[in-house]
């Protein structure tokens, strides 16, 4: 009898401990997580403040929300931050076109045929990701501006292009590992060419995983800093990050201005990251792990 | 998985890889080759260029500022594997606990700062830090230690750990979702029969989960390593490198070498130094994890292994010359 109830005892200590774990663990992550996205929501009120009102109280609510800022940044022409959105947004989407059909096309013809080069070009890719690209940005500015290239609309394509094959490539690779080569041997038997199957068979097959190169470089495109740092010189092509940038000291001030400033150009990418963030965080993972 | 029954004309495959591929060693092998090059140069970006052989080697192995930059790309390497994937790990294992809800908003949450831009986190610790209107500040003033008030971002001493801060911050959601991926990969049998054997919630995390994430373990590290050797654009932002060289990094000093000082020789050099020295890092920490993760009777075996193909190799050669001199 004696036994039995330490038996009980013990069940209830640790039922007892579990129950406090669980609440710390709840406390612990709302405290985590709340803490990644207050900045954002610090941000969005506090831009609604006049600078007089915010330097008062930086915490508080707005109590007369304006959109004085946001009106002020856009109204005046020397910040460019429309255009460096729309630079921004042509140079992630052709940036990320040409990676999904390069990395695709790469992917495939060094997975499946046989020719002699091949090695080698798996080889040099594979060397592409071990390359610490941050070695690269004094070489690449000198060599740009050797061949008269830099500070022009398509510069960025090249360097974003290069750097985010490799990746790309190894995870098309990866996917086709797991599908049969029964199908493009069937629709060669039929007649169907080279580039048809490729594109008519192989491309539709391989939808989920180009989706997930896609994703991972929209991110990486669009918040791409350090090359567009170097390579851009003329204010008419500035990126986003770098249309941000001319807020450090000039108006270190005006901390209202700068926050609508940042959240005006951030919003594609956040609306884009909480509507579809379920296959966004998929697709990064997927990248990270296996890239 | 080679097809073999169709290949096509040389023509059209060297049609679909010459763009990329031409583009890939132009914007990746040329430019390296190119900086070894110009790093036996004296060039300070005008059209002349004198040739000084070791010059710019011997100097950089003297500079105090350079080396004092590669520390503080291996602190931020060892701070924040300490700090991501450790906090990472333990967020982890509270959010598999039955008793927590919303699993999917802190995930959601969590990821969110990974995906903006590095010039935004900057901004944003910046505001955090700043002496009068700074977030940090006020909080201490609502702790009543209004006193204790510096300007963070201002103090050679602290400041290393002031700029990491913002990075732990920004990836930790990265990994624990790595993390979260790796762990719903292992069987939950396995948990539920420790569980009723009776082993606690530490003993399980240490002895079950931690063995059977290894490898993603592995992943989170080097990724964590490979990102702060790059290191650059969140302390552009944050310090530009100050006060002084306090904050310096070597990505920031090769372009402030090179940029701001017009030495693109010295600045080429750099870059040399930096492809050597993150490649040594990175591939060095690959061996020492390895190491780390076989133990002994891992490493054993492999000799044992190793051993075994030597002497059927030797064998083998062996039976060849006896063949040889049979005929």
């Amino acid at each position: 009898m004696a036994e039995l109830t330490v038996v009980k005892n013990e069940t209830q200590g640790q039922k007892v401990a579990n129950t406090i774990f669980g609440v710390i663990s709840n406390v612990v992550l709302w405290i985590f997580s709340l803490s990644c996205v207050f900045p954002l929501v610090w941000m969005f009120y506090s831009s609604l403040k006049v600078k007089r009102e915010f330097n008062r109280d930086i915490m508080g609510l707005p109590k007369a929300p304006t959109l004085d800022n946001y009106h002020r940044i856009l109204s005046n022409t020397d910040y460019n931050l429309p255009t460096s959105m729309f630079n921004s947004a042509r140079m992630t989407i052709m940036s990320v076109f040409l990676i999904v059909l390069c990395a695709f096309v790469l992917g495939y013809i060094l997975s499946r045929i046989n020719f002699s080069m091949n090695k080698p070009l798996y080889i040099m890719f594979l060397m592409g990701m071990l390359i610490p690209i941050h070695s690269l940005l004094v070489p690449i500015y000198i060599i740009f501006s050797r061949a008269g290239i830099n500070d022009k609309w398509f510069t960025l394509l090249l360097p974003y292009l290069a750097f985010n094959l490799p990746v790309s490539i190894f995870l098309v690779q990866g996917y086709l590992k797991g599908i049969p080569t029964a199908l493009e041997e069937a629709a060669a038997i039929d007649g169907s060419s080279f580039t048809r199957s490729l594109f008519s068979i192989i491309m539709p097959i391989c939808k989920p995983i180009l989706v997930t190169v896609g994703i991972i470089n929209v991110f990486t495109c669009w918040n791409e800093f350090t090359f567009a740092l170097i390579l851009i010189k003329s204010t008419a092509l500035y990126t986003v990050p770098l249309g941000l940038k001319q807020f450090t000291g000039q108006f270190t001030s005006d901390y209202p201005k700068i926050m609508s400033a940042m959240l005006l150009t951030m919003s594609p990418i956040v609306i884009f990251y909480f509507v579809f963030s379920k296959q966004i965080i998929k697709g990064m993972v997927a990248g990270a792990v296996k890239g | 998985m080679y097809l073999n029954s169709i290949k096509p004309k040389m023509r059209v495959i060297v049609a679909y890889l010459a763009i990329p591929v031409v583009v890939f060693v132009f914007t990746v092998f040329v430019p390296l080759v190119a900086a070894l090059f110009y790093s036996f140069f004296d060039w300070r970006g005008g059209p002349n260029k004198t040739f000084n052989g070791f010059v710019n080697y011997s100097q950089l192995m003297a500079d105090a500022t350079f080396w004092a930059s590669f520390r503080h790309n291996l602190f931020l390497v060892v701070m924040c594997i300490i700090g991501q994937i450790g906090i990472a790990f333990i967020l982890v294992l509270m959010i598999n606990s039955k008793f927590v809800r919303c699993k999917g908003i802190h995930r959601t949450f969590g990821f969110f700062p990974s995906t903006i831009s590095a010039v935004c986190v900057g901004f944003i610790w910046t505001m955090i830090y700043d002496y009068k209107k700074g977030l940090l500040n006020a909080l201490l003033e609502l702790a009543g230690k209004g006193d204790s008030a510096i300007v963070w971002l201002n103090e050679p001493k602290i400041i290393m750990w002031i700029v990491t801060i913002p990075l732990i911050w920004q990836f930790i959601g990265y990994y624990m979702v790595i993390l979260l991926s790796g762990v719903a990969a292992i069987d939950t049998e396995i948990l539920e029969s420790a569980e009723i054997d009776g082993a606690t919630a530490i003993q399980r995390a240490r002895y079950i989960i931690l063995p059977l994430v290894k490898n993603t373990l592995i992943v989170c590290t080097t990724l964590c390593i490979a990102g702060n050797m790059k290191a650059f654009d969140n302390i552009l932002v944050m310090t530009s490198g100050g006060p002084g060289y306090s904050s310096m990094v070597m990505a920031l000093y090769g372009y402030k070498v090179s940029f701001e000082q017009n030495n693109l020789g010295y600045g080429s050099c750099i870059s040399v130094a930096i492809f050597v020295l993150a490649l040594a890092v990175i591939g060095g920490s690959q061996w020492l994890m390895n190491y780390l993760m076989t133990d002994k009777y891992d490493r054993a075996e492999m000799k044992m292994l190793k051993e075994r193909d030597k002497q059927a190799r030797e064998r083998m050669k062996a039976l060849r010359k006896a063949k040889k001199g049979g005929n």
